[in-house]
């Protein structure tokens, strides 16, 4: 079985980040952008978009905003799993419906309940 | 009795590249097999002398397509009918160089948009090309930008869009992704991007809505690793040089003017993960495609096709004419990978990159509507497994599986 080597390139010359951002990476910042302002204010970047010049500055914000995006809908798809809490007016309606006590027990000196007589001041 | 090749098949991964042409990345593989039509030196452009230019082998790895050759559509309409723009118009492939021009008025300099690269400048793709499918008659969906034709890979339209703008999916074409996820039977798909800070080009749509269909090229490595690929997957390249907690990660989508070699080593790696996993490597079919030809020399004419259901406005394109999505871009290398494919197979018939979401859909899903006019007319790279199957168009066709398929280090 033939094993082609495949040569590696020079890191010190390939790897440029502060190359300028090309077109394409632009209006990928664009499209990002586009999609953070429709986020949570608190899941957006403080990031000026206009003032992204090279490749590491763009890499940051497509992370970030990638990445806000992922955790704003892991956040809604926990919340549709979470036992909703009852609202007040479900409770109070709740409380309408509920079932007479029983009047407790007189055996036993066990009194029915009614307020002790006033001391006399 | 189905094709074994078909009968196995399970997974169809494609990877798409970034900004090459046809001619500059496999153009030197016609001295080698003169079915494929690459580079011959009967080719030419004028450049702004009037001097004639030849393709010559002296592409560098970077720093050479500096500025990035213009590739939106203004500029491509002139590669391609050589600034011709009357109505009746012929395409003749003779505008690059003055194209090029255009963007530093430097007649040496323009003379570059013509260099391709020597076979041996890229081992990998030059060897996949030779040893599995290579299509000589891919082309970009439009003659323009990266955006817009990427839209053709997932949705088998643009949605009217010849630019970069903000690309809005209009129904009822839905992504492939869409039909396959949501099917019955289900099937899976998945996009996988670099990391993060290279995330994915599908924003506006896919990943703004429905991120739970991206993963990242590390999940996609072990994914083949542990055989949880899904039906369909398609991989996106590092798009940028960033840093990040396991080190420099250089961009490896080979858009100018990124490093060409770190592309070759990101396909060779995408290649490596499936066949490394027996089970997969028998069950996949990889398909490497570039989006767009990036303003790069390419010799033959894009041929007219099916016009698409939403024109561009005149205003949209630039160029005071509008567009109906009648005519197809520049060729791409576009290169089929499978041990089920004959050694050395060239393909003629058309394709462009409507015909992924239709071979998909055709594959898993089999009829399927509503699809764009433009993904109806594909043509398909893959027959579904259905009999009969028709042999002059299986590429899949061989009775057992090769065991001389290539490695790469």
């Amino acid at each position: 079985m033939t094993v082609i080597h495949v040569p590696r390139p020079d890191l010190k010359t390939a790897m440029n980040p502060d190359r300028p951002a090309n077109a394409l990476l632009k209006a990928q910042i664009l499209h990002l952008h586009d999609a953070e302002l429709r986020l949570p204010v608190r899941r957006q970047t403080d990031i000026y978009i206009n003032a992204i010049k090279t490749e590491r500055e763009a890499a940051e914000y497509i992370r970030k905003v990638t990445m806000a995006i992922h955790e704003a809908h892991g956040a809604a798809a926990l919340n549709r799993t979470k036992p909703k809490r009852k609202r007040a007016f479900e409770i109070a309606a709740a409380a309408a419906d509920k079932p007479v006590r029983k009047p407790k027990s007189l055996a036993k000196g066990k009194t029915t309940g009614r307020a002790k007589p006033k001391r006399k001041g | 009795m189905p094709p074994p090749g078909l009968d196995n098949l399970k997974h169809i991964v494609v990877l798409m590249m970034e900004n090459r042409s046809f001619d500059h990345m496999l153009g030197s593989l016609k001295a080698v097999n003169p079915q494929i039509d690459g580079v011959t030196d009967q080719l030419s452009n004028p450049d702004t002398t009037g001097a004639l230019v030849n393709p010559q082998p002296l592409a560098d790895f970077q720093g050479q397509l500096d500025p990035d050759p213009d590739h939106h559509f203004p500029a491509v309409d002139l590669q391609i009918f050589g600034g011709n723009t009357s109505t009746n118009r012929v395409a003749n492939m003779q505008g690059f160089v003055k194209s090029y021009f255009n963007q530093q008025r430097d007649v040496g300099h323009s003379q570059k948009i013509m260099y391709y690269f020597a076979q041996n400048q890229l081992p990998v793709l030059t060897t996949l090309a030779l040893e599995f499918a290579v299509f000589n008659r891919w082309f970009a969906s439009i003659p323009g930008p990266t955006i817009c034709n990427r839209a053709f890979a997932h949705y088998g339209t643009s949605f009217g869009r010849v630019d970069m703008n903000l690309l809005y999916v209009n129904e009822p074409f839905k992504s492939i992704y869409d039909r396959l996820i949501n099917a019955n039977p289900k099937h899976t798909a998945k996009l996988y991007y670099y990391d993060e800070a290279s995330s994915t080009m599908e924003i506006t749509n896919l990943l703004q809505h429905q991120p739970e269909l991206f993963g990242t090229y590390e999940q996609f490595l072990d994914d083949c690793d542990n055989g949880n690929l899904p039906d369909y997957s398609f991989v996106e390249p590092n798009y940028n040089d960033h840093d990040s907690d396991s080190g420099a990660e250089v961009a490896s989508d080979q858009h100018p003017d990124h490093n060409i070699q770190a592309g070759e080593r990101f396909i060779a790696s995408v290649y490596k993960a499936i066949k490394q996993n027996a089970d997969l490597w028998q069950s996949t079919a990889l398909l490497v495609v570039y989006d767009e030809h990036g303003g790069i020399y390419d010799h033959v004419v894009p041929p007219a096709c099916t016009p698409d259901a939403v024109p561009a406005s005149a205003s949209d394109t630039g160029t005071g004419v509008p567009f109906a999505f009648d005519r197809l871009g520049v060729r791409v290398p576009a290169i089929l990978i499978s041990p089920w494919i004959p050694k050395g197979t060239v393909v003629d018939r058309v394709f462009d990159h409507a015909s992924i979401p239709a071979t998909i859909t055709k594959f898993f899903l089999g009829d399927y509507s509503p699809r764009s006019p433009r993904e109806t007319s594909a043509d398909i790279f893959i027959e579904p497994n259905v009999q009969p199957v028709d042999p002059t168009r299986n590429l899949l066709s061989l009775a057992a599986m090769r065991a001389d398929c290539p490695d790469f280090d």
